[in-house]
Parts: C-alpha cells; sequence; structure tokens
C-alpha cells in the first residue's frame, strides 16, 4: 500500500514537473547537445555540415583572435565588477536612508537596465562620436573614444557599469531592508560610528546578496555582446574589445564556421562554470548567519 | 525574495520568446500551407532600400489588383547587418519568398540551391533586362534572379556654393599618385576645406583640429571611393575569386586616399567613417562637405535632403582616366518558398516594365529593367537635374564589383585591418599585404 501511494506521489510530482522539464530539455539540455554535436563539424549554414572529429578545437586553440578574446573578456570583467559593485552598495546605502526622492531615484537608475541594451549601444554611440559627439563637445576635446585601443575598453566598460548599476542597487538596498533593527540599535549602544555599522555589520549580513551580485554579475560580463557589438563592431580597434561573446558571433554569423564558434562556445561555458564553483566555494563557509 | 520577480518574469519571457522563435524556425512551407488554403497566399519580399521599399508598395498594389488571391509584403532589413541576417534565415528556412542579393554575395547561394533559377519561364523578359546584370548573376550557366537595380557608375555630387566660393572648377578633375603636377583634383580639395578661422587645408595656418568643411568624402567606401580609385589608377582588387589588392597600383590608390586624409585632412578622421557608412552622406547634406562622391543609390537622399544647390560632376580621373564599379541588384527567388506559383508571378512582375516602372518613377533607383527607365530620368529631368554622369560613368571602362562563393567572410576579414589602415595606424603596403592574406585565407576556408 505505502509503495504504491509513494509511486503514485512520485508519479504526480513527476507530470507536475513535466511543463518546466520540458523547458529544461528543449532550451537549455538539447541546445548545449547541438552545440557538442557542432563543434566536431564544419558547418557554413549553407551546405551540409561535414564531420571533422577534433579539428575545430585543433584550430581554435591555435587561433589567437580567440585567444586574444579570452584575456580581453577577463580585463573587461575586472574592469566591471568592481566598480559595478562598488557603485551599486554605495549607492544602495544612500538611497536606502529613506531621504526625500529617494524613490524617485531608485526608478531613474534602474532605467539603463530596463532598456535594450542595443539601443543604449546606438545611444551612447552618438555621444562617444568623435565629430558632434557630446561627450567630446563637453570636454571640448577631439578624442576618438571608440577608436582608440587604449581607450575603447573602458569605455564600453563605463558604459556596461553605468547600465547594470541600478540592478545592482536593487539587490542591496533589498539585502540592507532585511538587516534587523536590533542588530543596528545594538551596534549603536556598543558605540559603534556609522562606518564601524558599515563594515561591522551590514556588510557581512549582505554576503548571501553579495553572492547573489557577483556571481550573476560575472557572468553576465563574461557573456557580455549586445552593447559592445553596437558601440565597437568589428571587435573594436585592433581587437581590443573583442570579447569572447562578439568572436563567437563573428566566427559563427560572419564567417559562418559554426563548427569553431560552438568550440568557443564551450570554452566560455567552461569557464563560466569553473569561476561559478570558485565562488560558490569561497562563499559557501562565510554565507549565512542564522538570526533565528 | 520579491526582487526576483522581475528575473522570473523575465525568465519566462524569454522563454515565451524563445518558444515563438522556434515556431517561426519551422519550414517556411508548414506554416504558409493554411494561407494558401484559405485562397489568399501571402508572398514576402526583403530588401534593404527604404526609397525602393515605398515603390515597391506602390507597385505591388497594382500587381495585387490585377492578380487577386496574392498579397505582396515587404520587409526592410537594414544594409548593415542584411547578409548576416539571410544566411541565418536561409538556412533556418525563414527567409522571405523573395529577397534581394548583391552580385558579392549571392554566388553560395546559387551553389547550394537556394535560389530558384530563372529558367524558361521568364524568356521574354530577359532580352529586356540590362545585360551587365544578367551576366553578373549568371553562374554556372545559370541566371538565379531577376535584375531589379542598375546602379550606374560613380560621379561626384557637389555642393554649388561652396564650390563657387573656393572658386574651384570641378568638371574635369584629375588626380596623380605620382606626379603631384598632374594632380588638380588635390588642390581642389584643398581649396575646399576649411577650418574654424576660414582658412583652407593648403594655407600653412590651417588648423587641422578644427576644421568647420571637408573637400572630399575619402573614406574606407568600397563602391563610391577605393574601388574606383584603384580602377582609375590600373590596380585590381580581384583576379577571379582571388584577392590581389596589394599589388602596386592599388597600394597607391589606397595610400592616395589615406592621405587625403590623414595628411591632407580633405577628409574627416576615419573615427567618424570606418563604423558609420553614412556619416559623410550626412555631412554632405548637412552642407558640411563639398565634394561627394557616391552613386545613384544615394541621388534620392540627396534631393531629399539637400538644402543647397547642388550637381553631379564626374568623378575625378586617375592615370588611367575614369575607371568606376558598375553594381546592379537583383530579386532572387527563395527555391524552398511554400507557394512557386505565386513567388514566380511576382518575380515576373518585378522583371516587366509595368511592374519594374514604378521603382523610377519618384527618382528612387534605376531599374535594371531597360525599358522602364524612361519615368527615371523623367522624374530627374523634372526636377532639373541632370543625372547623366552616373550613366556615362558606367559606359565608360568599369570595374567589376567583387564577387566569391565565401565573400561576407573575406570581406570580415579584411575590415579590421582596413579599419586601421585608414585610421592612418597601420603603414598601407603592410596592412594590404596583411589584409589580402586574410581575406585569402577566409575565402579559401
Amino acid at each position: 500500500m505505502a509503495s504504491k501511494l509513494a509511486r503514485r506521489e512520485a508519479g504526480i510530482g513527476y507530470l507536475l514537473l513535466a511543463p518546466s522539464l520540458f523547458g529544461i530539455l528543449a532550451f537549455l539540455v538539447l541546445p548545449i547537445l547541438v552545440v557538442i554535436w557542432l563543434s566536431l563539424n564544419s558547418w557554413d549554414l549553407l551546405s551540409p555540415a561535414r564531420y571533422v572529429g577534433l579539428d575545430n578545437f585543433a584550430h581554435v586553440f591555435a587561433d589567437r583572435a580567440f585567444l586574444r578574446s579570452l584575456g580581453v573578456t577577463l580585463l573587461f570583467v575586472l574592469l566591471v565588477i568592481p566598480v559595478q559593485t562598488a557603485l551599486g552598495l554605495f549607492a544602495a546605502t544612500l538611497l536606502s536612508r529613506g531621504l526625500p526622492g529617494s524613490a524617485f531615484l531608485r526608478v531613474i537608475y534602474v532605467i539603463p537596465w530596463i532598456c535594450a541594451p542595443l539601443a543604449l549601444g546606438v545611444v551612447w554611440k552618438w555621444i562617444f562620436a568623435p565629430t558632434g559627439g557630446a561627450l567630446n563637445a563637453v570636454l571640448g576635446a577631439n578624442t576618438a573614444w571608440l577608436s582608440d585601443p587604449v581607450l575603447a575598453l573602458p569605455a564600453v566598460a563605463a558604459v556596461s557599469i553605468w547600465s547594470q548599476v541600478g540592478y545592482v542597487t536593487l539587490f542591496f538596498m533589498a539585502g540592507l531592508a532585511a538587516v534587523p533593527d536590533q542588530l543596528l540599535d545594538a551596534a549603536r549602544i556598543d558605540g559603534a560610528n556609522a562606518w564601524q555599522t558599515f563594515w561591522q555589520v551590514k556588510l557581512p549580513l549582505l554576503r548571501p546578496t553579495m553572492f547573489f551580485v557577483l556571481v550573476t554579475g560575472v557572468i553576465s560580463s563574461f557573456q557580455a555582446f549586445d552593447t559592445i557589438y553596437a558601440l565597437t563592431p568589428n571587435g573594436g580597434p585592433q581587437g581590443s574589445t573583442d570579447v569572447i561573446a562578439t568572436r563567437i558571433y563573428a566566427e559563427a554569423f560572419q564567417t559562418f564556421n559554426l563548427g569553431r564558434a560552438s568550440v568557443m562556445a564551450l570554452v566560455l561555458f567552461a569557464v563560466l562554470v569553473l569561476v561559478t564553483l570558485a565562488q560558490q566555494f569561497y562563499f559557501r563557509k562565510r554565507i549565512t548567519y542564522d538570526l533565528s | 525574495m520579491r526582487h526576483l520577480w522581475r528575473r522570473g518574469a523575465a525568465a519566462a519571457a524569454g522563454v515565451a520568446a524563445m518558444a515563438l522563435a522556434v515556431t517561426a524556425c519551422s519550414p517556411a512551407a508548414e506554416n504558409n500551407s493554411s494561407s494558401s488554403n484559405s485562397g489568399n497566399t501571402t508572398v514576402t519580399v526583403r530588401l534593404w532600400d527604404e526609397q525602393v521599399q515605398k515603390a515597391y508598395d506602390t507597385s505591388f498594389k497594382q500587381f495585387e489588383s490585377e492578380n487577386p488571391g496574392i498579397t505582396v509584403k515587404t520587409v526592410l532589413e537594414p544594409y548593415s547587418t542584411y547578409f548576416d541576417k539571410l544566411r541565418t534565415d536561409v538556412s533556418g528556412g525563414n527567409a522571405d519568398d523573395i529577397f534581394w542579393v548583391s552580385s558579392s554575395y549571392f554566388a553560395p547561394y546559387a551553389d547550394n540551391g537556394n535560389l530558384m533559377e530563372i529558367g524558361s519561364a521568364f524568356d521574354a523578359a530577359k532580352s529586356g533586362w540590362v545585360p551587365a546584370a544578367v551576366d553578373q548573376y549568371t553562374r554556372n550557366g545559370k541566371l538565379w534572379g531577376v535584375p531589379q537595380l542598375t546602379d550606374g557608375g560613380i560621379a561626384d555630387y557637389y555642393n554649388k556654393d561652396l564650390v563657387a566660393k573656393a572658386g574651384v572648377d570641378v568638371s574635369n578633375l584629375e588626380w596623380n599618385p605620382t606626379d603631384p603636377s598632374k594632380d588638380t583634383f588635390l588642390k581642389a580639395a584643398q581649396k575646399l576645406t576649411l577650418d574654424a578661422n576660414g582658412k583652407t587645408a593648403d594655407d600653412p595656418a590651417f588648423d587641422a583640429n578644427n576644421i568647420v568643411q571637408y573637400g572630399f568624402n575619402a573614406s574606407q567606401d568600397l563602391q563610391a571611393i577605393y574601388y574606383n580609385f584603384i580602377g582609375s589608377n590600373g590596380g585590381a582588387f580581384q583576379d577571379g575569386e582571388k584577392f590581389v589588392f596589394a599589388n602596386d597600383q592599388s597600394v597607391q590608390a589606397f595610400q592616395y586616399i589615406v592621405d587625403l586624409i590623414n595628411k591632407y585632412h580633405v577628409a574627416p578622421s576615419a573615427a567618424d567613417t570606418n563604423d558609420n557608412g553614412d556619416f559623410l552622406r550626412d555631412q554632405f547634406i548637412q552642407g558640411k562637405v563639398a565634394l561627394f562622391q557616391s552613386g545613384t543609390y544615394n541621388l534620392k537622399n540627396v534631393a531629399d535632403g539637400a538644402k543647397f544647390d547642388w550637381a553631379v560632376a564626374p568623378m575625378p580621373a586617375g592615370p588611367k582616366g575614369r575607371v568606376s564599379v558598375v553594381n546592379n541588384i537583383i530579386a532572387a527567388g527563395n527555391a524552398k518558398t511554400a507557394h512557386q506559383d505565386a513567388t514566380q508571378k511576382v518575380l515576373q512582375w518585378l522583371g516587366s516594365k509595368d511592374g519594374a516602372e514604378f521603382i523610377g518613377a519618384e527618382g528612387a533607383a534605376v531599374p535594371a529593367v531597360t525599358d522602364a527607365q524612361g519615368p527615371y530620368e523623367k522624374f530627374w529631368q523634372n526636377k532639373n537635374i541632370d543625372v547623366s554622369q552616373f550613366a556615362k560613368a558606367a559606359e565608360g571602362t568599369t570595374i567589376s564589383a567583387p564577387v566569391g562563393s565565401n565573400y561576407g567572410a573575406a570581406a570580415n576579414a579584411w575590415k579590421p585591418i582596413f579599419n586601421e589602415i585608414f585610421l592612418g595606424r597601420t603603414p598601407v603596403k603592410e596592412g594590404l599585404k596583411q589584409a589580402q592574406d586574410a581575406a585569402n585565407a577566409a575565402m579559401g576556408k
């Protein structure tokens, strides 16, 4: 009897899971399998795919443009993540004081994150334009921001930070709101000043939020594509903004080497799994304080 | 966890969008068959030119009234990503029934059986098409599309006021990469370039950091600029499908253009133009460029936009005279369309005098159907604009547009290197050699 019931329950469980399971199979597992299959084939979208074994892997790992894109991506993540996180935390601290106008500013901060990245890219392209661009007009300069191999990546990173900071701020505000008042009261009674309260009470309690913000931020920065593509097509000056995602796009949809692009996508996948595991390992012990 | 809601919603929306995309990817045969059964077939036509789209819409209204049961819709895709997207869509069975293709890109589609052959059903109309266009799109003995536009040759639009003020005669300029005494073009371009203090570019006191008016639209523009300079210097870009643009004459031609930009400052920095092919056209329309070398494809844009008097002069002659690139555009039928008959009918309409006349009626472009060119000429005559220079350039010596089974990949291989050459950061000769190797490698993948 009991086992029959258990089986029935399991059956209902699977039935309830079916819709999301279908989603995962169709839109996650299947595409991954297709990419793995593609990585072993040579395909140009028009003629039939041809099995080439590990040729694509050999070619990609010897491809200097691809290796450069790994470096560019890493540099991009290192530029974006610390600044974006620090700015988000700073803005959240100020906004959570509940000063007049905070609600309005909160909306303003989030707007760039809601907007289509490609559209933002186009607008920023106008701002950065060497002739008639807003930035040069304000600075009275003649700088070719997006054509300079040194300036292009920081410029692109700045736009990315600008568009993400509101999103990060929202999370930190939620995290700050969850900090129990009695802990803050206790800290105050113990004579902690605002600075000490922030570093020793609030920040440790924000660790789950920090974990979430860093993991999602790092993943999305590694995958950054649309803003970068809109601002600097063709990988930017001397490939200086050619991140992995734009390299994959160029390889797949401009050079029509779907097989090699798939290898690159698999490398990106592996890198992201490793980075996320590392982050999880770091935060595992430190992640929560049981306040119950 | 309220903050997670938006992500959840976004994810749900993402899944929905993907589901839609997947349905959209199913073969055209399936999702269109129902529309044929209900008695009305919709044929879609994809193109990149907004001006011609307007003309097509008028033309198809006429077609629909003569062919009840067929509806024709135009789909506009921007040129900058047109061929990237087309390939993906053709591969996914998601391309339109009819789409425009240019000579550089049509080969792989023809070779892989993606295009309808323009066979015997079109024999009656074929003789009325511009012969150069038919030649350009005949591959392996078969024609792969109905010629739609013929670009004519390349010539120079000029701002009459600016030219008059500088006291320059632009009717017969000559450029020369080796003998400055024969070069009247550079001198004219310098006279037509002004800094904020009104000094011309040949004045020692000229301030290159503060230019308010440019003489010429030197830039990385294949059709309007560098192809013609190469041709006029006796150089070549391609030999068959092999790229040979690092030859001496082509190096000289590129060097000349790059010098116009970076040494003589008669054209804006490539930082403005490398990734924005319309920058100089817009600057010309705003009255900030004196000489704008281009083709008939910009005639309507200039006529509609320019608020000053302008005219068309021949492009500057090189050591080998004026050698212009000539290009034609076809409308190709999708071989995998679900409604062959309706698509054939639309293609026949586009290749007929009646159908093609609309293209020229508002001056949008020169139809590649010879008998349909009358309204185009009349339109510009009525506007008092002499457009004969474009036709003259096409009738003179020409250099044929690039071709290749893998042209897109090759163009993407040379583009970043050309960017550096035009920015003046990579020496011309060295860069061209590098770009040529990269392009040939990409082509022969």
